[in-house]
């Protein structure tokens, strides 16, 4: 079990290729593609591979580093103060933090780059321009890592060791992590089509940062984090169990939370084949009466934030009434409850949210109307 | 909030300045055959500790580190323009772990992956004293880097330890307590001297971000 005490999101929001978690929203009900064809090596060349950046911003990595502007300016939407107080943690969750910094001064040899290439020395250099105090604690686990932010969040407010928590989820695209994936053959050229079936996979890479606040179940506010769940396969690094019972195990504890209502389902969906069938198809097993979407073949994936840029977005589309489709797929599709288009959600009691990453790690959450 | 687990199973490795070659071959018998030919010095070093904990699915296991996969990271920059994709997978942080219990096909619940630097220790032991799972193994160590040791951006030193933390009193190695007393700060106390306070079992107490007192204490 993973039990996780519901919690309160009291604020949320995100930084995308189309702007804050509003725009996007909006940009992906339009059915608009983020992802553009951009050389995998940056300034050094090689293939075009779509990639979603933040605007104004190239693949090679600046002096200081762009991620804390575009952390600056997420924040500045951020209520209340004293982040990084003894009651008041800071909760850092990313999959590369600084290593852009470490490629380029492997590039160039400028040794200022070396202060934010370590992941600490990066949180240090948030904290340092967001004035935090020093209760940041920050993890690193691939694509699921923001789902351990909310899910830590959770404990501590449960425990009282907090009032409030502030998860921030920040992965902006280099070099280092477009050339992994290329040599890995899923980041390959083609566009990514989640969940459609087709004869090739492929996947596309975005920018991304985000933020919640989390608190206890009794402060006021809109949204709450109903469940959470996560489970390690530990069975190949790059590839899940053939049987998909590692995504049914994550998923089964959801599913007992969500009993009587009605969910729709935000996939991790990045567009390669095997995953996103098994995904899928666990998915329609555990939910058959509820639709499906990704939102990757536009945003790309954006690796460690993903769980939270996609959560401000299920949290935008639960507010409007009306969940953005899956861009960029098209028929046919691994299961019949694809939503290829823009559908409403009004009514719907809650949405489940699913993140996967190396290693066969699992995790997700079901949010809904406080 | 009070809470406390008992401490079950210690388990330290220090590999000081051994190089990873030297590592391979000492450690070859403890994982199953050929399985650590691709195992990064940190993973064999990990693995050697997390298996004197017979870790089960049910565990929650919580990795501490501050620099992590330092030579793998170190090799995969070093092979651009072309980038090796084995060196990308295996230079991700939380690797060590993965590659041990992925070599043995042993899936668990929970895995916290935890990085940082002055406060990693206490936050690794909060994260501990808060996990709903009855036994949660801390696990972590670093690699000793090359080049970028050199640049003053990773461990001079290799070494490895778990310790398996229960809620069930039985076998009590000793204990780890947090307090509900506001405590001003202090000092923290770094991955390096945590674990020589493991390794010469020796007792202490720390204050956590959060202000609460943590102690650990021996039988």
């Amino acid at each position: 079990m993973t039990p996780a005490p519901v919690a309160r999101i009291t604020a949320c929001d995100c930084l995308t290729a189309f702007g804050d978690a509003p725009a996007t929203h909006q940009a992906l009900l339009e059915g608009r593609i983020a992802l553009e064809p951009t050389p995998v090596l940056g300034s050094r060349g090689g293939d075009a591979v779509p990639l979603a950046l933040l605007p104004d911003r190239v693949l090679d990595e600046d002096l200081p580093p762009r991620w804390l502007d575009f952390a600056e300016r997420l924040l500045s939407k951020l209520p209340g103060d004293g982040w990084g107080s003894p009651r008041r943690p800071v909760i850092v969750t990313s999959s590369n933090f600084g290593v852009g910094s470490l490629y380029a001064y492997r590039l160039n040899g400028d040794a200022r780059n070396l202060a934010y290439g370590t992941p600490f020395a990066s949180v240090e250099q948030l904290a340092k321009r967001l004035d935090w105090g020093p209760n940041t604690i920050t993890f690193s686990h691939a694509c699921v890592t923001a789902h351990l932010g909310l899910l830590h969040a959770s404990r501590l407010v449960d425990a009282r060791l907090a009032e409030k928590v502030l998860v921030l989820s920040f992965d902006l695209l280099s070099p280092f992590v477009t050339g992994g994936f290329h040599a890995l053959k899923i980041l390959n050229g083609m566009m990514p089509a989640p969940y459609e079936a087709r004869d090739v996979g492929s996947i596309g890479l975005g920018d991304g940062l985000a933020f919640a606040v989390v608190e206890p179940a009794s402060a006021a506010g809109e949204f709450s984090l109903l469940a959470q769940a996560v489970y390690n396969e530990m069975h190949h690094f790059t590839a899940n169990r053939a049987d998909g019972a590692g995504f049914a195990a994550c998923i089964r504890e959801i599913t007992s939370a969500a009993a009587g209502r009605r969910v729709w389902l935000k996939g991790h969906g990045t567009g390669t084949l095997e995953a996103g069938k098994l995904e899928a198809g666990e998915l329609a097993a555990a939910f058959p009466e509820s639709p499906l979407v990704s939102w990757k073949g536009s945003l790309g994936h954006t690796l460690g934030s993903c769980g939270l840029v996609e959560l401000a977005l299920t949290l935008c589309a639960l507010r409007n009434g009306r969940a953005p489709g899956t861009p960029g797929s098209r028929t046919p599709t691994f299961t019949s409850n694809i939503m290829l288009e823009p559908f409403s959600v009004s009514n719907f009691d809650a949405a489940v949210c699913t993140s996967n990453a190396f290693g066969g790690a699992h995790a997700a959450l079901l949010v809904g109307a406080a | 909030m009070s809470s406390s687990r008992t401490i079950t199973r210690i388990s330290t490795r220090d590999a000081a300045e051994e190089e990873p070659s030297v590592t391979r071959e000492r450690l070859k018998d403890r994982f199953p055959r050929g399985s650590t030919r691709r195992m990064t010095q940190l993973g064999l070093l990990v693995g050697d500790v997390l298996m004197d904990m017979d870790p089960g699915p049910d565990d929650a296991i919580i990795y501490i580190s501050r620099y992590a996969e330092t030579r793998a990271l170190e090799q995969y920059l070093e092979s651009f323009p072309t980038a090796s994709p084995t060196l990308f997978q295996t230079s991700i942080h939380p690797s060590a772990v993965q590659q041990v219990m992925i070599g043995r096909q042993l899936p668990v619940r929970e895995f916290l992956p935890i990085t940082g630097n002055e406060q990693l220790v206490a936050q690794g032991l909060t994260a501990a004293l808060v996990s709903p799972a009855s036994r949660v193994l801390l696990c972590g160590g670093e690699e000793r880097g090359t080049w970028l040791l050199e640049q003053g951006v990773a461990s001079d030193r290799n070494f490895a330890f778990a310790c398996a933390l229960s809620r069930d009193p039985d076998g009590a190695l000793g204990r780890v307590t947090m307090g509900n007393e506001v405590c001003p700060p202090e000092v923290p106390l770094g991955l390096e001297e945590f674990f020589r306070r493991l390794t010469d079992r020796e007792p202490f107490t720390l204050v956590a971000p959060s202000a609460q007192r943590i102690s650990w204490t021996w039988e």
